[in-house]
């Protein structure tokens, strides 16, 4: 059985402007020591598909409004309050994308790294110390024994995330959600740091959900991959069968906009336009006014469904993601004006 | 020196430091960081220079003291032959229309209470002090069909845009007093992936097309790669390795170029699997007390002697037109050919 089974998740955030249908209807599973990746632009609902599953959605204006999350058979999204806080810190944990603000700046990193832990166990102060040294050593801390007693503000940021993710593993979860982890830090931490979860992982046997917009992140350390548009999962699967057999139009189209798979002299790839306004009901697929295949007939009523094309691998199938055809040759005959159209994509 | 001054621009041992004070009570001096520590550089007419490195290296300190928002500790920068560096600070604002800049978030880099043409128009004007009226609005108007905007859209405000729309905006804005050099400081790094390829087309088809010359500062190599001709690497301060974009990226010297190259995640699971990683330790050091001698010996995988640790290494040209930071710790000689 999966460890964490989430279907037709949707939250919707009732502003007065309308209503945000930031996730609608997504349905994930994660195995244990799996490493799921969630991709999307900003606004595709992969943040706040991960907020919900702890709910740490603020409500009101936000709301789950329907799903099941089905962890070790416990559903997350009906589960009590109090249940709820035994779950979180201890069995699921979550590392946020800015170590600063999520840190809390006038407790010493001992002071947080021992509350974590007497949260959730029968601890006295000195084991406690003891095992947040050791956790802060594990992520390469160095002198920790000494830094353990510092203020989170004497950490540089990258340190400052170390920090994060020993805490966050301190009570050795069975699942760990990290929240564009690494987008604020510099290439060369980020690549530490992805080293860093990747080995406590292997040794702890935790399933990780990545969520990121970068899709260099996704190829180098995870699994599975989901990518989301719009608050739907366009097409997930292993990541070798989604970065080397993309069947979904948007897929494709955000791989051909990376300088770093571009030939050198040429322009390259921009998806025209922007994604939809989430207050309005979408039709058909989503993607669709921005879809370089070319579209014949009317638009459907609802947003297609994922369909399984083998081996897990599922895109959310059209009839128009000439999924047979090459991206290249429909490129090649539209051009890749970047002018944008009077009056689009200005938000309200 | 002289003809080093007839090119475009010219960098010559420039230094620009923040003296941190003195503390209060002990009247010792709390150091200086040295943010750009010595560098000499030179970029040719219409060419576009990437600027990498880590944040804290200093390459925004040193976009911002070519652009003289920040003067420099010491050494001189010339622009077409004209000393930048030695111009008053009265004088600087008319001069400061031939080189205009684009900064990395394009929320607060535009004024939110004024509309689209008030600051097209007022950026217009230090170059056409006597524009109004019809000409003006004809101006602005091309301005952002040049950027790829609306002009339907001027008497917006700036919370009226998209992300991607008001980086056009800075870029519009930037483009008005018809400068030749535009410096930007990471313009797309708070851009979507989406967004961040329309921005670098945009940037791509105005350089060739009004001969621009530019400096693109960014951390991402593999953007800089694409719409640079050629990158220097900068580390604390100093500058490690330039030289061509493709054998920066793809054939490096030095091995904090290579701990970067090989950092880039790759959209590409299988690459990403089987390549084998230059994995630096810890975090940068402070540019308080930077570290002497070759500068990146604490964090290099190969250790250093003694000496290397004291003496500066000399940065030398290896092949024509690819410098680099000789420190033989660093640089394998072998390197070149065995990639």
């Amino acid at each position: 059985m999966a460890l964490l089974e989430v279907e037709d998740l949707a939250t919707h955030f009732h502003t007065r402007e309308g209503t945000v249908r930031a996730v609608d209807g997504v349905s994930f599973s994660i195995d244990k020591g799996e490493t799921l990746g969630i991709v999307g632009e900003s606004g595709s609902g992969k943040s706040v598909t991960c907020y919900s599953l702890m709910r740490l959605i603020p409500e009101p204006p936000g709301r789950i409004e329907r799903g099941v999350a089905r962890f070790d058979g416990q559903d997350l999204l009906q589960m009590s309050k109090s249940d709820l806080r035994h779950v979180r810190g201890d069995r699921i944990s979550m590392i946020f994308q800015d170590p600063m603000t999520s840190l809390n700046p006038y407790l010493r990193i001992s002071t947080q790294l021992i509350e974590a832990q007497q949260t959730h166990r029968d601890i006295d102060n000195k084991a406690a110390l003891f095992k947040a040294i050791e956790g802060l050593e594990e992520v390469g801390i160095p002198d920790a024994a000494n830094r353990v007693k510092s203020y989170p503000h004497e950490f540089s940021g990258g340190m400052r995330q170390r920090v994060m993710i020993a805490m966050a593993l301190i009570n050795e979860p069975d699942l760990l959600i990290a929240d564009e982890p690494t987008t604020a830090l510099d290439v060369t931490v980020q690549a530490q740091i992805l080293d860093i979860i990747k080995q406590r992982q292997e040794r702890l046997g935790t399933a990780v959900i990545l969520v990121t917009h970068d899709l260099g992140v996704v190829a180098g350390n995870c699994d599975k991959v989901n990518v989301m548009y719009a608050g739907q999962i366009v097409e997930s699967g292993s990541a070798e069968q989604v970065f080397y057999e993309a069947k979904h139009a948007y897929t494709r189209s955000l791989q051909k906009t990376i300088p770093s798979l571009q030939e050198k002299g040429q322009e390259l790839y921009t998806i025209p336009g922007l994604p939809p306004d989430l207050t309005k009901p979408i039709n058909g697929c989503a993607f669709h006014p921005r879809c370089p295949f070319p579209k014949t007939g009317a638009a459907e009523t609802g947003r297609p469904t994922l369909k399984d094309v083998g081996d897990g691998h599922c895109f959310a199938d059209c009839g128009y993601c000439d999924s047979s055809g090459s991206i290249e040759d429909v490129l090649a005959k539209g051009d890749t004006d970047d002018i944008q159209l009077p009056g689009e994509g200005v938000k309200a | 020196m002289s003809d080093r001054r007839d090119d475009f621009l010219v960098l010559e041992n420039v230094k620009t430091h923040f003296d941190l004070g003195r503390d209060f009570l002990t009247r010792r001096s709390k150091g200086v960081v040295k943010a750009v520590d010595g560098i000499s550089l030179t970029i040719k007419e219409g060419e576009t220079l990437g600027l990498v490195g880590e944040s804290g290296c200093g390459k925004s300190t040193l976009s911002r003291t070519i652009m003289q928002l920040i003067r420099p500790t010491s050494g001189k920068i010339w622009l077409e032959g004209k000393e930048l560096s030695a111009i008053s600070d009265r004088d600087i604002r008319d001069v400061r229309k031939n080189f205009q800049m684009i900064f990395q978030d394009p929320y607060a880099s535009l004024n939110p209470r004024m509309t689209v043409l008030d600051t097209l128009s007022e950026a217009i004007r230090t170059r056409h002090p006597d524009s109004k009226g019809d000409d003006l609005l004809q101006r602005v108007s091309e301005l952002l069909r040049t950027v790829g905007l609306n002009p339907a859209q001027m008497k917006r405000y700036p919370h009226e845009f998209s992300g991607g729309q008001r980086q056009r905006v800075a870029i519009a804005r930037a483009l008005a007093p018809e400068p030749k050099l535009i410096i930007a400081d990471e313009p797309v790094s708070a851009l979507d992936v989406s967004i961040q390829s329309q921005i670098l087309n945009l940037l791509k088809r105005l350089k060739s097309e009004m001969g621009l010359t530019m400096i693109f500062v960014s951390h991402d190599l593999s953007v800089v790669r694409y719409i640079s001709d050629r990158i220097a690497v900068m580390y604390l301060g100093r500058i490690t390795e330039l030289g061509n974009a493709e054998t920066i990226v793809d054939d490096p010297l030095h091995i904090y170029t290579k701990a970067l190259t090989s950092a880039i995640p790759v959209p590409d699971p299988r690459a990403e699997h089987s390549r084998k990683r230059v994995i630096l330790q810890g975090d940068q050091p402070s540019p308080i007390d930077p570290p002497s001698g070759c500068n990146f010996w604490p964090r290099s995988p190969v250790e250093h002697d003694a000496q290397m640790k004291e003496t500066v290494p000399e940065f030398v040209e290896v092949a024509t037109g690819h410098w680099v930071s000789n420190c033989r710790f660093c640089v394998e000689p072998t390197a070149a050919t065995s990639g």
